[in-house]
């Protein structure tokens, strides 16, 4: 059984992720100014069958989305959140992770990946803190 | 030696007025901000930061001259 967690290159690489990535974008209808909204949510890792799973969170708003305190999975532990940033660059909106985003990275423990019109970001730490043991939500 | 701090022409007041003008244009609920001011030598430094731990987010940081109260920057986080 493993006991460090994959890092956040390692799971942005991996097709479960990817195509998690891909929905929450879609979801948050970055065309369209009136519907256009943040998704996202939590990546797991099981470290007996190197399983990864995600688990989306209610839409959020326009410019916020809510990662509280993830769903336990039986034999799984959080590795990671994600969420898009759908608004334009075009109209002065910043893809980067925001301050806060950072923020939330460091102090939850695990990445936070960004989905933007341009790439993927990811902030905070290269993979969840303090490895797969303790509790299976936040590390910290 | 003495050294004597000039009083900005626009007030701190006035630029978070400024500010705030932008901000519902772009952002509603501005309740869910705390704001940060600053004078720095560019200006008025003022960001609105989610109140909310653990929220993905982010609020508008402007610069506002302190001279003529015009917007020198502004970034919108999402």
């Amino acid at each position: 059984m493993e006991s460090e967690a994959p890092t956040a290159t390692e799971l942005e690489a991996h097709p479960v992720v990817r195509a998690a990535f891909a929905a929450a974008w879609a979801d948050s209808f970055p065309d369209d100014p009136a519907l256009r909204h943040e998704e996202g949510g939590f990546v797991y890792y099981n470290p007996t069958n190197a399983d990864v799973a995600v688990r989306r969170v209610l839409p959020g708003r326009k410019d916020e989305l809510r990662l509280p305190a993830p769903p336990v999975l039986q034999n799984y532990y959080v590795v990671a959140t994600f969420h898009t940033h759908p608004n334009p660059s075009s109209e002065g909106w910043i893809p980067d992770p925001s301050p806060e985003d950072r923020e939330g990275a460091y102090e939850t423990g695990v990445p936070w990946f960004v989905v933007t019109e341009f790439d993927v970001f990811v902030a905070g730490p290269e993979r969840r803190v303090g490895g797969l043991n303790g509790p299976s939500g936040y590390p910290q | 030696m003495v050294t004597v701090e000039s009083v900005p022409a626009v007030s701190c007041d006035r630029a978070l007025a400024v500010a705030h003008a932008d901000a519902v244009t772009v952002y509603d609920q501005l309740q869910r901000y705390r704001i940060e001011v600053e004078l720095e030598p560019d200006g008025w430094h003022i960001a609105y930061h989610i109140r909310e731990k653990r929220v993905a987010g982010g609020g508008p940081h402007y610069v506002i001259d302190a001279t003529t109260g015009a917007i020198v920057s502004k970034k919108y986080y999402q």
